[in-house]
């Protein structure tokens, strides 16, 4: 069962476009496989809606989520993708360094947004059983909360490469962390949006 | 196309004993314990805490205990380091760190941890799906005892419930698994070309994920199981009272996030690492059906993902995604589960039917027959499998204008599949053939599949489906398509490709003797329950009514064949990694790259440069030899044969 020989005394690197096309293919990959659930949420609220079974889809006294906050939540969200999307520009040019505030700020947004997004999920409050409507709102936002949440914890792990000076020679790293960081915004803004109007 | 440069190690750690416990499977199974208790304790304590009646949430703390276990099992195998080191250490991890990952010297132990070779991941694989195969066959077993006669004989209802939806479970997992992980990750880099796959952290990961469901899956025996069978059809699961039931859904959980994590690394293997001259239209057949199964898992499995966490949601928080009375609808839980449930069937089939393939053009000495229109019949099989769900809802009352769409859609699969079989018997038309084990598999592969496919037509069509639906017929007719079709097909690239993955050849005799046990064994068992299931038995009886008991007595008797066959098998890999005769290089006289790489296949796969393809790895020569009687003679006949690419043809 031995599937290795023990001597091996030089390991072949890849070259650096192999590098490149392997990041953005996985990446791309995972935003394909999420947007999919994020589309089986979207089918799964119009299905409910639309069936009102026994006209019981939404108990009297459902409240949407609160509107001002998640509009301010989106605002951030946006504003973080904005952010990014500029330093990640600026480093592609400049060789990895660009302009790291930018991508402070991008980070302490969406930081924000997640402690706020899990607050707000968190402090939603109905009567069990909990109906349709309401069912679907708190699945909407632990969704985004987890999201957000997970490129919180991925925007750290790009700070502390930018921190120790790593990203330089792997600019590709800005770019498809930029490809989840706008999903994540893209995807947070829509199932709001559906949340509040279409559900 | 993937290239490579070289480096020279300067140095690489030799561990000690800590280093080699700590991380492996062993710390990650004493943290994700420790784990799982405190987690489990303290949102006990919370939610008892925070009810009214000072009564835990049960649910809860199940989900929290798994979580736990989760959580601390990956800190413990170390499955953090990596990330970590990647975000903040002070420079890239250097050679002799991705060498030491990659397992280097570390003998025997590098498969007990988060080792990151292509092949150990593969071999890892290949032997948990041989384990979790050998239970869910003794479980299917059981099954036969209990119905071999009429009345209760071993196991009361609700027990029996828990070994069917435990054998389905348990199968069906595995056989999702059964080619894609074992050669999908051993055999497909090295037929590519490739050094590794693209992401050996995330393989390695994959490989953890379905290991750590096991636990997940072992422990819902002791918390009531769960009754609603593999389906976990709601909102029975939600009013289901039994953690077991949270296990399961958990388990679902963990098993797709592995699945979803080894397709999006398969991908984009395929899609980068494909070394030069390795074009789309010059991939072996076996890797255009695992890259297609994997994308359509990508594509199918979400809504599974979605469908689960929403049965948690209303197990533990009491929302009502399929609770009528409050406005869900169960009919929900039945689309997200058959839009990923029918096509889950392809996910096993086409890597299957592909590795047979592969072994027929082998064993055949000829090129595919047809293949670029075998390649277009599993893209074929790959996009209308999604469209299909709705015929599993037929008699659910769904709108009838939905029937004749459906109807149509499942038929219209057939083209595609039968093409590719097609291209298979065409393969071995006037062919030379050389009868092995694999080959044997093959041929029970393309009888069995004629059976199951043509059953399956009447429970394509609604007006037939109404009469044999919840029957024994369907029992029989998924049984000849996943374990009589697909099953044989994983057995023909197990005998096919385990000389170059472990090393060793299995005996040929044993292996004959495997094969014929099983494949008569299976007809006889699945044939008597279609008669069965013609007279009108239901699927879901503990008892078996008299007027089906013969039936179940006959299929009962074979099934102690196929019983046979397992333990044989068993006997037989068992007997080989112990006093196994060496295997060749070249065991086949195969043309694909990963025969030509030396057995054991180096850390690397290919020492020095990587190989330049020029041409589909089915040249065997016009002019091929008289038949011979081995292995070795067979080599040197194909090597001195004059090469005749199929592209020249």
């Amino acid at each position: 069962m031995d599937t290795s020989l023990e001597h091996t005394e030089h390991i072949f690197e890849l070259e650096p476009q192999v590098k490149v096309a392997r990041a953005r293919a996985g990446v791309l990959m995972l935003i394909v496989s999420d947007a999919l659930s994020v589309l089986a949420i979207f089918a799964a609220g119009g299905y409910l809606s639309a069936l009102n079974t026994l006209g019981q889809y939404k108990a009297p006294g459902d409240a949407g989520p609160p509107f001002v906050a998640e509009l301010l939540i989106a605002i951030a969200l946006l504003l973080s993708g904005f952010f990014y999307f500029w330093w990640e520009r600026k480093a592609r040019v400049s060789g990895g360094t660009g302009q790291p505030i930018f991508f402070l700020v991008a980070l302490v947004l969406m930081f924000v947004a997640a402690v706020t997004e899990t607050w707000f999920a968190a402090a939603l409050r109905y009567a069990t059983p909990i109906h349709a409507y309401a069912s679907l709102l708190l699945l909407i936002a632990w969704f985004t909360a987890i999201h957000v949440i997970l490129t919180t914890i991925i925007g750290l792990l790009v700070g502390g490469r930018i921190l120790r000076g790593r990203i330089a020679g792997h600019e590709f790293i800005a770019e498809v962390t930029g490809y989840w960081w706008y999903y994540t915004v893209v995807a947070a803004i829509l199932l709001w949006l559906f949340g509040s109007f279409l559900l | 196309m993937s290239s490579t440069t070289s480096t020279t190690v300067a140095e690489v750690k030799h561990p000690t004993l800590f280093n080699r416990l700590v991380p492996s499977v062993v710390s990650g199974i004493v943290l994700g314990i420790i784990g799982a208790v405190i987690a489990g304790v303290l949102i006990n304590k919370i939610t008892t805490a925070l009810s009214p009646d000072s009564v835990p949430n049960d649910d809860a703390v199940t989900v929290a205990a798994y979580l736990g276990w989760l959580l601390f099992f990956f800190i413990g195998i170390g499955a953090f380091n990596g990330i970590i080191k990647w975000g903040f250490n002070r420079h890239e991890a250097t050679p002799a760190e991705e060498l030491e990952l990659a397992g280097k010297d570390q003998g025997l132990w590098r498969y007990f941890r988060y080792t990151t070779d292509h092949k150990v991941v593969g071999m890892q694989y290949l032997f948990t799906v041989l384990v979790l195969f050998f239970l869910g066959s003794m479980g299917a077993f059981m099954i036969r005892l209990e119905q071999s006669r009429p009345g209760a004989i071993f196991f009361d209802p609700s027990t029996y419930n828990t070994i069917v939806g435990m054998h389905g479970m348990l199968m069906i997992a595995t056989t999702i698994v059964m080619v894609s992980g074992p050669f999908g990750n051993f055999i497909l880099p090295i037929m590519i070309g490739a050094r590794d796959m693209a992401f050996p952290r995330l393989n390695a990961l994959s490989y953890w994920l379905l290991f750590s469901a096991i636990p997940i899956f072992l422990s819902t025996l002791f918390l009531g199981g769960f009754p609603t069978g593999w389906t976990g059809y709601a909102p029975l699961s939600v009013q289901e009272l039994t953690p077991g039931m949270d296990a399961y859904c958990f388990l679902i959980l963990v098993f797709a996030t592995s699945t979803t994590v080894a397709a999006m690394n398969i991908v984009t293997t395929v899609l980068v690492m494909r070394t030069k001259g390795m074009t789309w239209g010059r991939l072996p057949i076996f890797v255009w059906g695992v890259v297609l199964s994997v994308i359509l898992s990508l594509t199918a499995f979400p809504s599974f993902i979605v469908s689960q966490i929403m049965v948690l949601m209303d197990r533990v928080f009491n929302t009502s995604f399929f609770l009528a009375a409050s406005g869900g609808s169960g009919w929900l839980y039945e689309h997200l589960f058959w839009f990923m449930g029918h096509p889950e069937v392809y996910v096993i089939a086409l890597p299957a039917m592909a590795a047979a393939a592969e072994v027929t053009a082998v064993f055949s000495r000829k090129p595919l027959f047809g293949y670029r229109v075998m390649v277009s019949g599993l893209i074929g099989i790959c996009v209308l499998s999604v469209l299909v769900w709705g015929h599993h809802l037929y008699t659910s009352g769904s709108e009838n204008a939905l029937a004749a769409p459906y109807m149509l859609d499942t038929e219209l699969i057939s083209i595609p599949t039968g093409l590719f079989f097609l291209g298979m018997i065409g393969t071995l038309w006037r062919g030379k053939i050389w009868v092995t084990v694999p080959l044997l598999f093959v041929v029970g592969m393309l009888v069995n599949f004629v059976i199951g496919g043509i059953t399956g037509i009447y429970l394509a069509d609604l007006p037939t489906d109404e009469i044999l639906h919840g029957g024994m017929f369907v029992t029989a007719h998924f049984h000849f398509t996943l374990v009589g079709s697909m099953v044989f097909g994983f057995f023909a690239g197990f005998y096919y490709w385990f000389p170059k993955m472990v090393g060793k050849r299995l005996n040929p005799m044993l292996g004959t003797l495997h094969f014929w046990l099983f494949e008569v064994g299976f007809v006889g068992t699945f044939g008597a329950l279609f008669y069965a299931g013609l007279q009108g038995e239901p699927r879901w009886s503990a008892n078996v009514a008299p007027p089906f008991a013969t039936a179940n007595t006959i299929a009962s008797l074979f099934a102690v064949l196929i019983a046979a066959s397992v333990f044989v098998g068993a006997y037989n890999v068992i007997y080989t990694l112990v006093r196994g005769e060496p295997a060749d290089a070249d065991e086949w006289g195969a043309k694909t790259l990963e025969w030509t790489v030396p057995t054991p296949v180096p850390l690397e796969n290919f020492e020095g440069e990587l190989p330049v393809v020029t041409s589909l790895p089915y040249n065997y020569g016009a002019s091929l030899p008289e038949p011979v009687t081995s292995a070795a003679e067979i080599t040197g006949a194909i090597t001195q044969a004059p090469m005749q690419t199929q592209g020249q043809e």
